[in-house]
């Protein structure tokens, strides 16, 4: 944990630099741009963990019937409609 | 109600069910090394983004040495989120090249280029080459400073090769010096020659992976192994890296946009400490280790035809470990292929921190 704070404090400093030595702003410079910005990134990432959540789930899901052979889908089975 | 209509209006066309039964039959192996067959999947799906981030900034971006700094420019500052589609396209590039090498490397390590995979090795290896010319082609579009000096040091370079070095050298400058023909040149690499030559070779590879299936290391073969569904299992194993990816390229995006130096002036010196970008590394540092002069030789010369010929036998390596193609141990190929990769680690390190 400590290391990964370190790391995003590091990235974070390093791109403070990066805007110091540049001349042309490569990212928006009103804080409330950045803001917004940083926070949707937040919100991506929660997206993402999620959606893997999700798929890890079905995965697992996906296993477990496999390894008790009722996937397979039955050709006679009588159909309702 | 309407996706049942759509799916029957499918399915008087296509057959739907023989499709997905045919997914559903492929199976792949899975074996403890399995981990490392997920960077090809992970270039893959780089390269589909870097089309997609490079179509977008190709509808604003000026391919004339008068407007093209200007241009990207006013993508990063004026346009509405043109400072991450750039920066986007900047870090997908370094990350599918990194993954490209990943791959080539893990390839290297478990011999998957050997009998009968050998054009799957080549065609790799050609799409590892071309991402690197994309790489450059797309660096000298920025038409700063430091992309200047870079592209004329790596043309330089190339002028070096005996024979048809100035061939090569003329032909990717359009002319003796870096000019605007260049930019003009390497835009049309960029953008039309060399995406149309990955496509083919992409659908090549994709073709000859599903005719071969993947490879196994020697070391597994003929053994019992566990095998698992193509579809769904390993594409949602995909699907999770993709995503996870996905993350990683947006997070880089936006935490280090890459910058952009100063407009290109032909006339003016190098800038000082000029490095070129991390994948030509390994050569710029290689290139450093040779005497000006060898036996009278130009030292570049001698450096660039001996990288040459090692990039050659690495081109051409499942043709000499016959060995492992009659499905043998080669512990002698094993200890070049670590050579290799741990001479490109090294030397990219060295280069970074020097």
């Amino acid at each position: 944990m400590k290391l990964f704070i370190f790391i995003i404090l590091f990235i974070i400093s390093a791109k403070g630099i990066t805007w110091a030595q540049n001349t042309i702003e490569v990212f928006p410079s009103a804080s409330y741009d950045r803001f917004i910005i940083f926070q949707t990134l937040a919100l991506f990432w929660i997206g993402i963990i999620g959606c893997v959540i999700i798929i890890k789930m079905k995965l697992r899901e996906i296993e477990r019937t496999q390894k008790m052979g009722i996937y397979k889908e039955e050709k006679t089975i009588p159909l309702l409609d | 109600m309407n996706r049942q209509r759509l799916r029957r209006w499918f399915e008087e066309r296509y057959d739907l069910t023989e499709i997905g039964r045919l997914a559903g039959s492929k199976l792949v192996p899975s074996h403890r090394y399995e981990i490392w067959y997920y960077t090809g999947g992970i270039a893959l799906f780089l390269f589909v983004l870097q089309f997609i981030t490079g179509m977008v900034l190709a509808l604003y971006y000026v391919p004339h040495f008068e407007y093209a700094y200007k241009s990207i420019a006013d993508i990063v500052t004026k346009l509405n989120m043109g400072w991450f589609f750039r920066s986007l396209h900047h870090w997908g590039a370094q990350l599918a090249i990194a993954a490209l090498f990943v791959h080539l490397f893990s390839a290297l390590l478990l011999k998957s280029y050997r009998k009968p995979r050998e054009f799957l090795w080549l065609s790799g290896f050609i799409l590892l080459v071309i991402s690197i010319f994309f790489g450059l082609s797309g660096y000298l579009l920025l038409w700063d400073e430091r992309a200047f000096a870079a592209v004329k040091v790596a043309t330089g370079g190339a002028g070096n090769l005996p024979v048809a070095g100035h061939c090569i050298k003329a032909f990717l400058r359009g002319g003796i010096d870096v000019t605007g023909e260049t930019l003009t040149r390497f835009y049309a690499f960029h953008v039309s020659i060399l995406p149309l030559a990955t496509l083919f070779l992409i659908g090549i590879h994709v073709l000859l992976v599903q005719y071969h299936g993947l490879s196994v290391p020697v070391s597994l073969e003929g053994k019992s192994r566990r095998e698992i569904p193509f579809f769904p299992n390993l594409f949602l194993k995909d699907l999770m890296i993709w995503l996870i990816m996905l993350g990683i390229v947006v997070t880089l995006a936006t935490l280090l946009p890459p910058e952009i130096g100063k407009i290109a002036d032909p006339l003016a010196p190098a800038p000082e400490n000029i490095k070129p970008e991390w994948y030509f590394l390994f050569l710029f540092q290689t290139l450093k280790l040779f005497p000006g002069e060898i036996f009278g030789l130009n030292g570049e010369t001698v450096a660039i035809l001996l990288i040459s010929c090692g990039i050659c036998f690495f081109f051409l390596i499942p043709f000499f470990d016959r060995k492992s193609a009659h499905g043998q141990r080669s512990p002698f190929f094993t200890w070049i292929g670590i050579f290799y990769t741990l001479y490109f680690i090294v030397m990219t390190f060295i280069g970074f921190l020097s």
